[in-house]
C-alpha cells in the first residue's frame, strides 16, 4: 500500500507539516466559520478545488514564482479580514479560496519530486486542506453559536496571523 | 443553532475517528522523505521567539499593562486593545527585520510600561481612539525589539509566531487580572497593580 498510494498520504502530509501552509488554512477556516453555516459549505468545496489545481499547475509551469508571494499576502489578508470581523460578500469568500488554493496549492506542487504521482499527491493536498478548513470552520460555528467570547478570540486570533504575515513579507 | 449542530454531527461527528487514522496512516506510509518538510528549526525558532518577550521583565509588565487597561476601560477597548497591538507591533517588526533603526527603542518599552502602569493607577479613561493610539505607538517599540532577532533564527516563521503568542497570552494574562476591577476590593488591587507596573517601568527607564 505504501507503494501504490504513497503519494497520496505524501500530499495530505506535506501541508500538514508546514507553518506557513497550517496557519494560513486555519485562518480561511475560522474566517469560513465567522461568515457563517451557508457561506462555509461552499468554501468547503472551493478551497479543496483551488489546492488541487494549484497542485496540478505546479507540474504543467514549475517555473510561475510570482504566485509564491501570495502565501505570505494569505497571512496577511485571511487574517486582517478575521479581525475586523467584516460580513463579506459570499462571492468574495469563495474567490479568496480559489485564489489561496491555488497558490498554496502550487507551493505544494513544487515540492514533488520527479518520481510522485500527481494523480495521488494533488488529491492529498487538497484533502488535507478540506480537513483543516472544515475542523476549524465547524469548531468556529459550533462556538460562536453558544456564546460570544468565542467571536472575539477569533478576532484577536486574526489579528496575530496578519502580524505573522507583515513580518514573513518583510523577510521575503 | 441545532441546525449547525446536527450540522456538525451528520458531517464530522462520525469522521473524526476517520480522520485521525488518515493522518496516522500518512504519518506512516509516506514514502519519499524529499516530498516532506524537514521542520528544520522550527522547535528552536519557535521557543527563542516565545521566551523574547517573557525573558524581558520591562516588556512583560508592559504587555500585562495593555490588559489590564483594556480590561479596566470595559467594552470594547477589553477586545479592541489586544486586537490592534499584535497588528500595529507587526510594523514595528517589520522595521525591525529589514534592518531599519528606530531611535530609543529601549527607552520606548520603558516608558509604555510607565504610561500605560500610570493610566491604569490614575484610573484615567481617555477615549477609545486616543487609548488605541497611545497603545499602538508603543507597540512600534516592542515589534522592533523583537523583529530585530527574527532574520538569524532558526526558523523565521516560528521566530514570528512564537513572540506573537507570547505577547497575546501576556495580554490575555494582564485582561484576566484585569477583570477583578468589576469589584470595589479588586478595582484597588489592579490600580496597585498599574503602579508597580510604572514602577517597574521607571526602573527600566533609568537604567536605559
Amino acid at each position: 500500500m505504501g507503494n501504490r498510494f504513497g503519494d497520496f498520504y505524501g500530499g495530505v502530509l506535506h501541508p500538514l507539516t508546514a507553518l506557513e501552509h497550517v496557519l494560513p488554512f486555519l485562518a480561511l477556516g475560522l474566517l469560513a466559520g465567522q461568515q457563517g453555516a451557508p457561506a462555509a459549505r461552499w468554501l468547503l468545496l472551493t478551497f479543496p478545488l483551488g489546492l488541487l489545481l494549484g497542485t496540478a499547475f505546479a507540474s504543467v509551469a514549475p517555473a510561475a514564482y510570482w504566485l509564491t508571494p501570495l502565501n505570505h499576502v494569505s497571512f496577511v489578508v485571511l487574517g486582517l479580514l478575521l479581525a475586523t470581523a467584516w460580513r463579506m460578500p459570499l462571492a468574495l469568500l469563495i474567490a479568496l479560496g480559489l485564489l489561496f488554493g491555488l497558490s498554496h496549492g502550487y507551493e505544494n506542487g513544487r515540492a514533488m519530486t520527479a518520481e510522485a504521482v500527481l494523480h495521488l499527491f494533488a488529491p492529498g493536498v487538497a484533502l488535507s486542506g478540506f480537513i483543516v478548513t472544515a475542523l476549524a470552520s465547524a469548531a468556529t460555528l459550533a462556538l460562536t453559536a453558544r456564546a460570544d467570547w468565542p467571536r472575539v478570540a477569533v478576532r484577536i486570533a486574526g489579528s496575530w496571523i496578519a502580524a505573522i504575515g507583515i513580518m514573513m513579507i518583510g523577510l521575503a | 443553532m441545532s441546525t449547525t449542530r446536527r450540522w456538525l454531527r451528520t458531517r464530522l461527528g462520525g469522521g473524526r475517528g476517520g480522520m485521525i487514522w488518515l493522518i496516522a496512516a500518512a504519518t506512516v506510509l509516506a514514502p519519499e522523505v524529499g516530498l516532506a518538510h524537514t521542520g528544520e528549526g522550527v522547535v528552536g525558532g519557535f521557543l527563542s521567539g516565545f521566551t523574547h518577550p517573557i525573558f524581558g521583565f520591562d516588556h512583560v509588565v508592559a504587555m500585562i499593562a495593555v490588559g489590564l487597561w483594556g480590561a479596566f476601560l470595559g467594552q470594547p477597548a477589553i477586545w479592541l486593545l489586544p486586537v490592534v497591538f499584535p497588528v500595529v507591533m507587526a510594523f514595528g517588526g517589520l522595521a525591525g527585520v529589514l534592518g531599519v533603526p528606530i531611535p530609543g527603542v529601549e527607552a520606548g518599552i520603558a516608558l509604555s510600561a510607565v504610561a500605560l502602569g500610570a493610566m491604569v493607577a490614575l484610573a484615567l479613561r481617555p477615549p477609545l481612539w486616543v487609548a488605541a493610539i497611545l497603545v499602538g505607538t508603543f507597540a512600534i517599540f516592542h515589534g522592533h525589539a523583537h523583529g530585530t532577532e527574527l532574520p538569524e533564527a532558526a526558523s523565521p516563521l516560528a521566530y514570528g509566531v512564537g513572540f506573537v503568542i507570547a505577547t497575546g497570552l501576556l495580554h490575555l494574562s494582564g485582561i484576566a487580572l484585569g477583570l477583578l476591577s468589576r469589584w470595589p476590593a479588586g478595582l484597588g488591587a489592579v490600580r496597585v497593580g498599574g503602579a508597580l507596573i510604572a514602577c517597574v517601568g521607571l526602573f527600566f527607564l533609568i537604567g536605559a
